[in-house]
């Protein structure tokens, strides 16, 4: 589902003579089967969620190559990557990141209208995955007028709508209490296991972890592969 | 992401600031109509000049004054005119070289007598009002306003006319003209000394009143054969009172010499061509529709010119956009930043707003056409009122200072979208540079 091949990057920081090179990642290289429910481990700046944001195509990597479904993500264009992300890829993110001025159902709604889907069509496949996400009674609710919890299920909605394959999640439960921590994470695992969606989460907590397959830890840029459970 | 979905999506965000778009829509609107207004004024002076001219001046019509090293319009000039392509007919007159008194009973009128080709005149729709043409060498037509021409005998020169210019009723000839007979009165003069010849003649036909209201016509119709009576008596051509060098007459100039010749095309199309070939062919004419292709170069000019100063309105209000459409993509950058992490493409989100801000060109242009139509419309009912109480003296007829004919709106409309979808490009490439992760961080 997605290889990791040799990946370096560094940021660079200050202008001109002022500039300096961050190194965060040192070829990083790794597999993600089909399926695989995988945790990305490591402290906090050890350059987890900027191996993620290489994969999803917000930062271009120094150097090495992504693969995701046998498509050598890291040579897309801007735009092309777009496509493919709407094609192929689902986000869950930390602080859900729903637009505000639009209701739960628009928000999930996007995706199929950035793809072009028929009004008609676009309404059920919401309705549904709403129902899904059981949150078909809350679809005219405005994000701000949702829980933590509900607005992560919107934005999982989200996700879901397009029917991705593979489904990246940075620090999906970092803004939810223990309880909705725990049915979100039993969530992820029906959706792995019902619809066979493979899951990238990155996450600092040991729940987290120790329910994925697999763990993958980032120590000071480099991976420390622990085989799963 | 269709375009209809593209323009439901725009509409939902304009909703959110009304006051901003109804701002930046009304400085589009005041643009527009500014343009409009100022360039109808070119266009209205234009259409009034032009439909001045049309009434006061047959289009149709092309005078002929000579040609180039020739002795005046001959027979053969004028068969040449006659099968030209597109002539409907030629009229051709002479004019007695001095101005004759006819006396009628009690009255007398001091006015041009002409000769004239009546076929031809018919051709060239001249009708009579009463009577019918003349027949033998003494009848003669006279034009419709003769009887204004006649005044009483004995009449006070100073009580003449009243004070708004009219003729003093008690000297107006009121009775029917039709066959009344007339003296018609020449004089010649040899060494300061005047010697008069009377020639009787009878009014067989009045013509009708001119098509155009301003022309005055008091002329007599006489025939070729007391023109030519005259010219005996005077032995001047043309019957000139005095002998003039080269005026005498010549006993070999058989042939006849036309002083005005006329030619009427069938229609306005051919006028073009016809002043083309006579021009050609050395001819020397006058054609309002020559003076008209003049006169369309210069309004060209001046409505460009003004079309010109509007669109500097326009491109004033387009900053208002631009600073509009600026302002909407900072305020929605986190919101693009998220679009373009679940997959919008960059081009979609540049559309988004590039319709955005076309979209308020457009509602710009509508409200600023309607607005433009109103202010014409005003000017327009204003400015004859205007005119009279300042100069006391009615509009000409058919005025127009604004006139917006449909093109101008096509031009403005287009200019307007054109000015905004410009300023609407760089907010809308700025949308697609939004970074991703910063948008989401909050960071813009
Ligand atoms: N845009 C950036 N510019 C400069 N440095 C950055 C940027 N993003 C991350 N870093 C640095 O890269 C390192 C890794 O960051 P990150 O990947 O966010 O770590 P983690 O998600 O594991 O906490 C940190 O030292 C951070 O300061
Ligand atoms: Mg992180």
């Amino acid at each position: 589902m997605i290889e990791v091949n040799k990946i370096y990057h560094s940021f660079e920081i200050g202008k001109k003579e002022k500039k300096t090179v961050i190194p965060v990642l040192k070829d990083v290289s790794f597999q993600i089967n089909k399926g695989e429910i995988v945790s990305i481990v490591g402290k906090s700046g050890s350059g987890k969620s900027t191996l993620l944001n290489i994969i999803s195509g917000f930062i271009k990597p120094t150097d090495g190559e992504v693969k995701i479904n046998n498509q050598t993500v890291t040579e897309l264009s801007e735009g092309e990557f777009a496509s493919f992300r709407l094609q192929h890829i689902g986000f869950i993110f930390q602080n859900f990141q729903l637009i505000p001025s639009m209701t739960a159902f628009q928000n999930v709604e996007l995706p199929l209208t950035f793809k072009g889907m028929n009004e008609k069509e676009r309404k059920q496949k919401t309705l549904e995955t709403l129902e899904r996400v059981g949150l078909a009674e809350f679809k005219d609710h405005y994000p701000s007028e949702l829980s933590g919890g509900q607005q992560q299920r919107v934005s999982i909605a989200r996700a879901l709508v397009v029917n991705p394959p593979l489904i990246l999640a940075d620090e999906p439960t970092g803004s939810l209490d223990s309880d909705t921590e725990k049915s979100l994470l039993a969530f992820i695992k029906q959706l792995n296991e019902e619809l066979g969606i493979t899951f990238l989460i990155i996450t600092h907590d040991e729940e987290v972890a120790e329910f994925g397959h697999r763990t993958i830890e980032i120590v000071d840029g480099h991976v420390l592969e622990e085989v799963g459970k | 992401m269709t375009f209809k979905d593209q323009f439901k999506f725009v509409r939902q965000n304009l909703k959110k600031n009304k006051s901003r778009l109804f701002m930046t829509v009304l400085a589009t609107a005041i643009g527009v109509a500014f343009l409009i207004v100022l360039a109808s004024v070119g266009f209205g002076l234009h259409k009034s000049l032009i439909s001045d001219m049309m009434q006061n001046q047959l289009v149709t019509q092309v005078e002929i004054y000579g040609k180039e090293d020739s002795q005046g319009l001959k027979n053969e000039d004028i068969t040449y005119f006659e099968e030209m392509d597109g002539v409907e007919a030629v009229t051709r007159r002479n004019e007695l070289a001095q101005m004759p008194f006819f006396q009628l009973d009690d009255y007398t009128s001091n006015t041009n007598a002409i000769v004239t080709h009546f076929p031809s005149e018919i051709k060239a729709d001249f009708k009579l009002a009463s009577g019918r043409l003349p027949e033998g060498e003494n009848e003669v037509v006279v034009g419709y306003h003769f009887t204004e021409s006649l005044i009483k005998n004995g009449a006070n020169p100073e009580k003449l006319y009243d004070d708004e210019g009219n003729i003093n009723e008690d000297y107006v000839y009121t009775d029917d003209l039709l066959n009344k007979e007339m003296d018609m009165e020449v004089i010649k003069l040899t060494d300061g000394k005047e010697t008069k010849k009377t020639i009787s003649v009878k009014i067989v036909g009045i013509a009708e009143k001119p098509a155009r209201d301003w022309a005055y016509e008091e002329h007599v119709f006489i025939s070729e054969e007391i023109l030519q009576e005259v010219e005996q008596f005077t032995g001047v051509m043309r019957g000139a009172s005095e002998m003039y060098e080269g005026g005498e007459l010549d006993a070999n100039q058989s042939e006849e010499v036309y002083d005005y010749v006329k030619v009427y095309a069938n229609n306005v199309q051919e006028v073009e061509g016809i002043n083309k070939a006579l021009e050609d062919k050395g001819y020397m004419i006058y054609s309002i529709a020559n003076e008209m292709k003049q006169i369309n170069v210069i309004f060209l000019i001046m409505k460009i010119g003004l079309i010109f100063i509007g669109t500097i309105a326009l491109i004033i209000a387009s900053i208002g956009i631009y600073n509009t459409m600026t302002m909407a993509v900072t305020e929605r950058a986190p919101d693009i930043g998220i679009m373009k992490a679940i997959g919008a493409h960059p081009r979609t989100i540049k559309n988004i707003f590039l319709l955005e801000s076309t979209y308020i060109g457009l509602l710009g242009a509508i409200f600023g056409t309607i607005v433009a139509y109103g202010i014409s419309f005003l000017v327009n009912l204003c400015v004859p009122f205007i005119i009279q109480t300042a100069f006391d003296e009615a509009a000409p007829e058919g005025f127009l200072l604004s006139y917006i004919p449909w093109s101008l709106t096509l031009i403005s409309v287009g200019i307007c979208l054109l000015v905004t979808v410009f300023s609407g490009l760089r907010p809308a490439k700025r949308a697609t540079k939004v970074d991703v992760l910063k948008a989401m961080r909050r960071e813009l």
